[in-house]
């Protein structure tokens, strides 16, 4: 599945890191006002500064690895995104602004898997029920993202499934590519939504929902270090919005390639 | 004619499927392959159409060595029907799923027509012909599946648990379906843990446990190999156990019942001849 390989940057690894061990709340925090600050700026060297800065979060996580196999799976969606840019936009020099663009993509998506990467799912169900969000649908969630290695799985079944009819998933015309991918989508949304049924009613069998309070085994705490990370963040995000909207960054910072 | 010669296969070099299988089935042959889940039943199935190609050894069909040939040449040769029938349904109605596939393979209009028609037939779906394929129940969807592989008349089926989710009467009625297909010349392959159904219907039986194909050859000596029926993690066919019940009073019948009419004809060689 190299096309979603860069998805990877978003599924949780187990790791025994500073980042992992902090609350996934102030986490949650974290990757927001990273993701904020990425959309703050459109040139290239603030965006760069950015992106360096954010970077040696996923170090600290232990990461770079799937880190770096993501971007590689990304760098055809990103060619792609420079050269559209280049020639539709309609700025001056539109190939200095579609590197921009593709450094606050990249920064964006650093940020925001800083959260993925380091939260396991229960632990995210866990923290939005303590953020008062109902049980139920926290567990949905949780239970959305256990689902995905499960579709992956199928998607690939479906395939073979097809191409033993005939069915030539890698040949022919663009459009007929396209068209081939109905045979695939269909059984695994119909796959998909015969499961959740039956995964509600199994559940709802097991007697899921009986009682109205629910305890649970563990409590996330929030320590000082979550406290230390949310002030940073906090003081980041003001700073960085205060720059941004009063103070004229100076010339060099502005620059940008000539074409 | 299929062959595997020494074939080979590991997902992604984490669990090995095959070690080594190397097995010859000739045109006409009806085939049972049975085993214990895990024993590598379902991956070898894929390998005779291209599915899965082999990291060591060859499959080779009609003598053709199969690794140049597209999953697509080799399903016009070899029909592979899969365990679920929801990974293959998708469209709006049995008969256009059925047509789908002949579509593919380019069969004209009046062929599909004709070849879809027969086919329903066969496999009891004529009244649900335009009936939306997510509306049937499982056993019905089932042969829906089945039916659009069928309907390309493939020289070879190759049927993963067929049987499974059919009442008695759909199963006998596939029983027949199979045998009128394999009376015109076609090959029949499945792979199934319904021991009865295997009795009855296959003549050979392929034992496979842990990648391995550990017995090959006639229905009734591999059904009364005490090993093979342990390591497919199987119980004896009920005439096995009919008639090795009857041995235990009369020590000089065979052991190797395994049909209906073998035990028949022991019991009425027992009791003194038929009568007429």
């Amino acid at each position: 599945m190299s096309l979603l390989g860069f998805l990877e940057v978003f599924q949780y690894t187990r790791r025994d890191s500073p980042i992992h061990s902090l609350d996934p709340r102030s986490k949650l925090f974290l990757s927001i006002v990273c993701a904020v600050i990425s959309v703050l700026f459109t040139d290239i060297l603030p965006l760069l500064i950015v992106f360096f800065c954010v970077l040696p979060l996923i170090a600290l996580a232990r990461s770079m690895k799937r880190w770096a196999r993501s971007m590689k799976g990304l760098s055809i969606l990103l060619v792609f995104v420079i050269v559209f840019n280049t020639l539709l936009s309609p700025v001056t020099n539109p190939f200095s602004r579609s590197i921009a663009l593709t450094i606050r993509l990249i920064a964006l998506m650093t940020s925001i898997s800083v959260f993925f990467l380091t939260v396991h799912p229960d632990q995210l169900s866990q923290a939005l029920i303590q953020m008062h969000v109902k049980f139920e649908f926290a567990f949905a969630m949780s239970m959305a993202m256990r689902y995905v290695p499960t579709l992956a799985q199928e998607a690939y079944a479906i395939m073979d499934s097809q191409k033993a009819r005939g069915v030539e998933l890698d040949r022919g015309n663009p459009v007929r590519r396209i068209r081939n991918i109905v045979p695939i989508i269909v059984p695994l949304i119909i796959v998909s939504m015969r499961r959740a049924l039956s995964i509600a009613e199994s559940m709802e069998s097991r007697g899921f929902g009986a009682s109205k309070k629910r305890t649970y085994m563990d409590r996330l705490r929030f320590r000082k270090r979550d406290w230390g990370v949310v002030l940073a963040s906090v003081l980041a995000l003001v700073l960085l919005t205060y720059v941004r909207l009063y103070v004229p960054l100076p010339e060099w910072m502005l620059w940008s390639l000539p074409f | 004619m299929i062959m595997l010669d020494d074939v080979h296969f590991s997902y992604e070099g984490i669990y090995t499927a095959l070690r080594g299988v190397s097995l010859q089935i000739d045109d006409g042959e009806r085939v049972a392959i049975m085993g214990a889940n895990g024993a590598g039943k379902t991956t070898l199935m894929k390998h005779l159409n291209g599915l899965l190609r082999p990291q060591k050894g060859k499959v080779f069909l009609d003598g053709r060595d199969t690794s140049r040939l597209s999953v697509a040449q080799m399903a016009r040769v070899v029909g592979l029907v899969f365990q679920s029938p929801d990974y293959q349904l998708f469209l709006d109605s049995v008969h256009t799923e059925i047509a789908f596939g002949l579509r593919n393979l380019g069969f004209t209009d009046e062929e599909v027509e004709e070849r879809c028609s027969k086919t329903m037939e066969g496999l009891g779906l004529s009244g649900l012909s335009e009936r939306s394929p997510f509306d049937l129940s499982g056993g019905e969807r089932k042969r829906v599946a089945l039916a659009s592989v069928l309907a390309v008349e493939p020289r070879v089926l190759a049927l993963d648990e067929p049987t499974i989710g059919q009442d008695a009467g759909q199963k006998e009625r596939l029983a027949e379906l199979l045998m009128d297909l394999n009376k015109a010349g076609r090959t029949v392959i499945v792979v199934t843990h319904d021991i009865e159904f295997i009795v009855e219907n296959f003549p050979r039986t392929i034992a496979m446990a842990d990648g391995k194909i550990i017995a090959d050859g006639p229905t009734s000596s591999v059904l009364s190999n005490e090993r093979a029926i342990d390591l497919c993690s199987l119980t004896y066919p009920q005439m096995t156990q009919a008639a090795r019940a009857l041995k235990r009073a009369f020590p000089d019948i065979s052991e190797r019942l395994t049909s209906l009419s073998e035990v028949e004809d022991t019991i009425v060689s027992i009791l003194g001849g038929r009568r007429k």
